[in-house]
């Protein structure tokens, strides 16, 4: 009864294209990538239609008793493929959950099965459901393949790249052009910065280029004329959407009462001058890579 | 009654006139000249300033353009090295201002140094030190026999710290009480590590003034090998040396031995129990905690705040202190407790 209770609650494609749809939309945005695995079963499915019945359900139910809250899994209609979609996780955490599964059928005595899998790392929207499953089914129906084959799809690996907004609000021109300079040579990888100078905050705070939902990184200094450093921090980090701000504020000042001012107030980075440029390029990189998983 | 002729009211009134259009074409030639040199110092920012950028930040060829070609150019190269200077930390990059200095700048300078006019001489020093010039240290050397300024001699120290630390420590010796205990904290913070040490190592040898500046130095430059050198100084026989480095020692905040500190806890001196309660921050709450409830309860306001502070700032702090209020008979210190919590509890 347990077992077919479980069974039920499996999702079939056609539920499981609708979630997938939904989810692919929100990869670009929340800049977290979905896995997707697929499992055939190599052996013990040649013989009578309830000994393949039998297998099938023992998969299922086996799968299902492995998989966490925030795994999805569901069974395609030819019956002998299962897929799990792993949010929020790449291909590394998906491949230490074969291996793990793996290991486990590979010592059980009472039902012998033989699976081979294929994981699909997905960082963009250019998939369609079905084209996922036909690839990942062709990929699996090669009858060469040994059982406990893990292979991997890199088709859709490609992050799309994402256009960054940068302000330099600096007063002093030449240094204002080093730093342009910098962030113009900085390669980082899926993202491309616009950068933008000013040399006041209040010719930043007049311009309306802040006011969109774009990611948007600002490198300032703590004293500017006519609207100082921490004004805009104020402003910027009331917006509603002030999380899409990654505030560097970069100070003479070197006392531990300042930068926690700076901190409390909301800056991400406080940057003693003067400051090696390597540094602020390092810095500015882990800041980047923290965004995709 | 004066009797002034006519004629020779004309002739004092054309003389003056005379005088006041000589002043006014010299005012005007003065005022041409400024706003020559200031085009021509623009006009290099305008077609250099790039150049640099490009020949230190992206590996671009050096350019003759870049070499001044008159005192303009050299004010627009000031302004070029000077924001350099200031927002970027690169050796490479004072490498490269120091040997394009010395090749390119040095004759401006040394004729600077010759000049009769104090505030050229003045800053002809500044830019010396900061472009590390050390070919202009003999120039340097030789005016110093001359009748010159406190600061410029000042300025002269600065760059024998620079560039010949054997020299500098000559000379101030010789200088032991020249100069204000600010002031030498501005020499000392230039030095490097091993000098600074040596400094260290004759500590007794030194004025009052340099040995507070060496104390606070330490602090400044928060180094861990400056602790021990601090740390040997909390036996002094003079107790503002012995506060100082106390609050030295606070500053680097690596407490290591937290023994040497208790004696501070009963020390007659107000300014050091204030210390030691200061220090305990650095130290686990459980185990200072009975010396942090003495000075809790001390007769001095100051060290009482502190020892509350320090309590309260600790994991389970705030608990200790609300225990505190309960079974605590001294009012003062259950007052001081009390506005401490009710302070971290606003800050919240």
């Amino acid at each position: 009864m347990g077992k077919i209770a479980v069974i039920e609650e499996i999702m079939g494609e056609r539920e499981v294209k609708q979630y997938f749809e939904t989810w692919l939309e929100t990869i670009i945005r929340s800049r977290i990538p979905i896995t997707a695995i697929f499992l055939k079963a190599v052996t013990s499915l040649h013989g009578s239609d309830e000994q393949e019945h039998h297998v099938q359900d023992h998969v299922t139910f086996f799968l299902q008793s492995k998989i966490r809250k925030t795994d999805l899994l569901f069974q395609l209609s030819d019956g002998n493929h299962w897929g799990i979609f792993f949010l929020q996780n790449s291909a590394v955490e998906a491949k230490a959950f074969l291996n793990r599964i793996f290991s486990i059928l590979k010592e059980e005595q009472s039902h012998p099965i033989e699976l081979k899998a294929s994981i699909t790392e997905i960082r963009n929207n250019d998939v369609t459901f079905e084209a996922l499953i036909n690839k990942n089914k062709q990929r699996l129906a090669d009858h060469e393949q040994s059982s406990w084959t893990i292979e991997e799809i890199a088709d859709y690996r490609m992050q799309p790249i994402e256009i960054v907004k940068v302000s330099i609000i600096e007063h002093n021109e030449i240094f204002r052009q080093v730093l342009e300079i910098t962030l113009n040579q900085l390669d980082l990888p899926h993202f491309t910065f616009d950068i933008t100078t000013y040399e006041d905050g209040y010719s930043f705070l007049e311009m309306d280029h802040y006011k969109t939902g774009q990611l948007h990184l600002i490198l300032m200094n703590d004293i500017l004329p006519r609207k100082n450093g921490f004004e805009i921090l104020h402003n910027l980090r009331k917006m509603p959407n002030a999380k899409k701000f990654i505030i560097y504020m970069m100070s003479e000042r070197n006392y531990e009462g300042a930068m926690l001012n700076a901190y409390e107030g909301g800056v991400d980075e406080y940057i003693v001058k003067p400051f090696n440029l390597r540094l602020l390029e390092a810095k500015i990189k882990r800041t980047f890579a923290r965004f995709w998983l | 009654m004066i009797h002034l002729s006519v004629s020779f009211l004309a002739i004092v009134i054309v003389a003056l006139l005379a005088i006041l259009g000589l002043f006014t074409v010299y005012l005007f030639i003065q005022r041409e000249r400024e706003a020559s040199f200031n085009k021509n110092r623009k006009s290099y920012l305008q077609r250099s300033t790039q150049l640099w950028n490009v020949y230190l930040f992206e590996e671009g060829l050096f350019s003759v353009r870049l070499v001044p070609r008159s005192r303009a150019d050299v004010e627009a190269i000031e302004i070029i090295f000077l924001s350099y200077l200031k927002n970027i930390a690169s050796p490479a990059i004072r490498l490269e201002i120091k040997n394009f200095s010395n090749r390119y700048l040095k004759e401006f300078y040394k004729k600077d140094l010759a000049s009769k006019r104090w505030s050229t001489r003045m800053n002809a020093l500044y830019r010396i030190a900061d472009f590390g010039m050390d070919e202009l240290l003999d120039t340097c050397r030789s005016i110093e026999h001359k009748k010159i300024s406190k600061e410029e001699r000042f300025q002269l120290l600065k760059i024998y710290s620079l560039f010949q630390p054997d020299l500098f420590t000559e000379k101030l010796k010789q200088l032991q009480d020249g100069y204000s205990e600010s002031e030498y904290r501005r020499l000392l913070v230039l030095l490097d590590d091993d000098l600074f040490i040596r400094f260290f190592d004759a500590f007794q040898d030194w004025s009052l003034n340099i040995q507070f500046a060496l104390i606070d130095t330490a602090a400044v430059r928060r180094n861990a090998p400056y602790v021990d050198k601090l740390k040997h100084l909390l036996s002094h026989n003079n107790a503002e040396i012995r506060i100082r480095a106390l609050k030295g020692i606070y500053e680097i905040g690596i407490i290591d031995e937290i023994e040497i500190y208790l004696p501070f806890v009963s020390s007659d001196v107000w300014e050091e129990r204030l210390m030691a309660a200061k220090i305990f921050k650095h130290a686990p709450l459980a185990n200072m905690y009975t010396y942090l409830e003495q000075l809790l309860q001390d007769e001095n306001w100051w060290v009482r705040s502190q020892a509350a502070e320090t309590i309260a700032e600790a994991r389970q702090g705030g608990e200790r202190l609300q225990q505190f209020i309960q079974y605590a008979d001294d009012e003062y210190a259950v007052d001081m407790a009390k506005e401490t919590l009710m302070r971290k509890q606003e800050s919240r």
